[in-house]
């Protein structure tokens, strides 16, 4: 559950019941598991009206066979890097979630597919599925990849995407990982061309004592790009400038400085963030400033039971466009899991 | 002529005695030291007392650190378990073991199990506590041999 105030710079406030998860799950035995996550986002539905969602986000059947390897079919988070599969607010700091985690990583970005899964080792996990590609045709130089996701929803799945994770979490307080996602997207145009788009992401986490330290790095291709925007531009009108590459990158320092067993946790957080949607241009386009862009974000999280988070913040941003500011803002969320 | 220095009959009775009691407490001694010594040789190493273990298992969405744990038969695994956010389960399957860990900050609690038998055995997170639930597995390997580094 996410409740929300966001108060962008010269803009009025916004209150918003960001998200409510209902989790359902039930163990058919001890080796077959069903898990299922429907979540309502901004609180109101409406057909045709750009208002909330109702998004199945996760509903699978697990078949664990051995802690080596399992198998999982049905609609499947993507294993792609810190948050998307472990992307509860009191989990993570800061009202909203990072660039990287918006732009390039859309979380949440679920999928339908199947796939295996397993852990060897002391803790050497995998997870590789097979899912259905993202649309290339949606894809907006403002939010990257994120509008291309088909949400398992009656998906084209005439190409298959790939995506895994390999992470190792066999030091106490470490993790660290590294993600691919790769498929042919553009279903829409083929034959005339296809749209073939790689993603890989690395990250680490490592807390101790209260300290947490997190790194990310995302680096997306997007093949044919010259193609897809010229395309779109004959489509709508308006070229869509998407890039040959994007990137980002986010590194978070963040301290429970305050705990106390009767009263909850303080902590505190610094933030660098960056995401550039236009890292490389197709020949003869020019990438446009405001599309590369990095914050600085700092605030607090107070945590009066471990499961819940009042957080606060105030983010810096920027661009390199001398046109278009990148707004502050202030923002006030409290988030719960249960 | 008799030489005057050979002892008489009389006088070799004792003697041969003597000599009869000497060889057959030699052949007993020998008899017996081999004995001892196939016997010792032979014995098993008295049983070595039950050993401890202990390992601290770090509880959070959705992982157990670490998720194996080497031990040896006739060892008594203590797992001492804290989690860093939410309350956890944990369970052994096919034992009776299944606890509650309480939440980050409320402390640790212990569970005990005897590695009776060679074996591999999974344990898991037995109280739902997101989506990812069904990550939290890990193994306890129970060898024959001592593992390196076991305490």
């Amino acid at each position: 559950m996410d409740f929300q105030y966001r108060k962008p710079e010269f803009q009025d406030g916004v209150l918003d019941f960001r998200r409510f998860v209902l989790l359902v799950t039930h163990q058919f035995s001890d080796r077959i598991r069903f898990v299922s996550e429907l979540e309502l986002e901004h609180a109101f539905v409406e057909g045709q009206v750009d208002a909330g969602e109702l998004e199945l986000e996760q509903a699978y059947l697990d078949f664990l066979l051995s802690r080596a390897f399992n198998v999982r079919a049905g609609i499947l988070l993507i294993p792609v890097g810190i948050l998307n599969e472990r992307h509860e607010p009191p989990v993570y700091y800061g009202v909203e979630r990072s660039m990287v985690d918006t732009f390039l990583i859309p979380t949440t970005w679920f999928e339908v597919g199947a796939g295996i899964h397993g852990e060897v080792g002391r803790g050497l996990r995998y997870r590789v599925y097979a899912v259905s590609p993202l649309n290339a045709a949606l894809f907006t130089v403002e939010e990257g990849l994120r509008e291309g996701r088909q949400k398992g929803s009656e998906t084209n799945a005439g190409r298959v995407a790939a995506t895994g994770r390999l992470e190792y979490l066999g030091i106490r307080g470490l993790t660290t990982g590294v993600s691919f996602w790769t498929g042919k997207s553009g279903f829409e145009f083929r034959p005339t061309f296809d749209v073939p788009v790689h993603l890989i992401e690395a990250d680490a986490r490592y807390t101790r004592r209260g300290l947490e330290l997190r790194a990310q790095f995302v680096e997306i291709k997007v093949s044919n790009a010259a193609q897809l925007n010229d395309a779109l531009t004959q489509r709508v009108g308006v070229d869509p400038n998407i890039g040959e590459r994007m990137r980002g990158a986010l590194l978070e320092a963040s301290h429970r400085f305050f705990s106390s067993r009767r009263l909850g946790e303080v902590g505190a957080f610094v933030r660098y963030d960056k995401a550039n949607t236009q890292a490389a241009m197709p020949p003869g386009a020019l990438p446009l400033g405001q599309f590369d862009r990095d914050a600085i974000v700092v605030g607090a999280t107070y945590w009066p039971e471990p499961d819940i988070a009042v957080k606060v913040d105030y983010v810096f941003g920027r661009n390199r466009s001398t046109v278009v500011q990148a707004p502050n803002s202030f923002n006030i969320g409290l988030g719960w899991w249960f | 002529m008799r030489n005057n220095n050979t002892p008489t009959r009389e006088q070799q009775g004792p003697q041969r005695r003597l000599r009869s009691l000497t060889r057959l407490a030699l052949a007993l001694g020998s008899g017996l030291a081999v004995a001892v010594a196939v016997a010792v040789a032979s014995q098993e190493p008295p049983p070595a007392p039950p050993t401890a273990q202990t390992v601290d298992v770090l509880a959070e969405r959705f992982s157990f650190s670490p998720s194996e744990i080497k031990t040896t038969v006739g060892t008594t695994l203590q797992i001492r378990l804290e989690s860093d956010d939410t309350s956890h389960g944990f369970r052994i399957i096919g034992t009776d073991v299944n606890i509650e860990i309480p939440k980050r900050g409320r402390g640790t609690t212990t569970v005990t199990f005897n590695a009776e038998k060679a074996g591999r055995y999974t344990f898991e997170c037995s109280q739902l506590c997101g989506a990812g639930h069904s990550f939290m597995r890990g193994v306890i390997i129970v060898s024959d041999a001592r593992p390196a580094g076991a305490r």
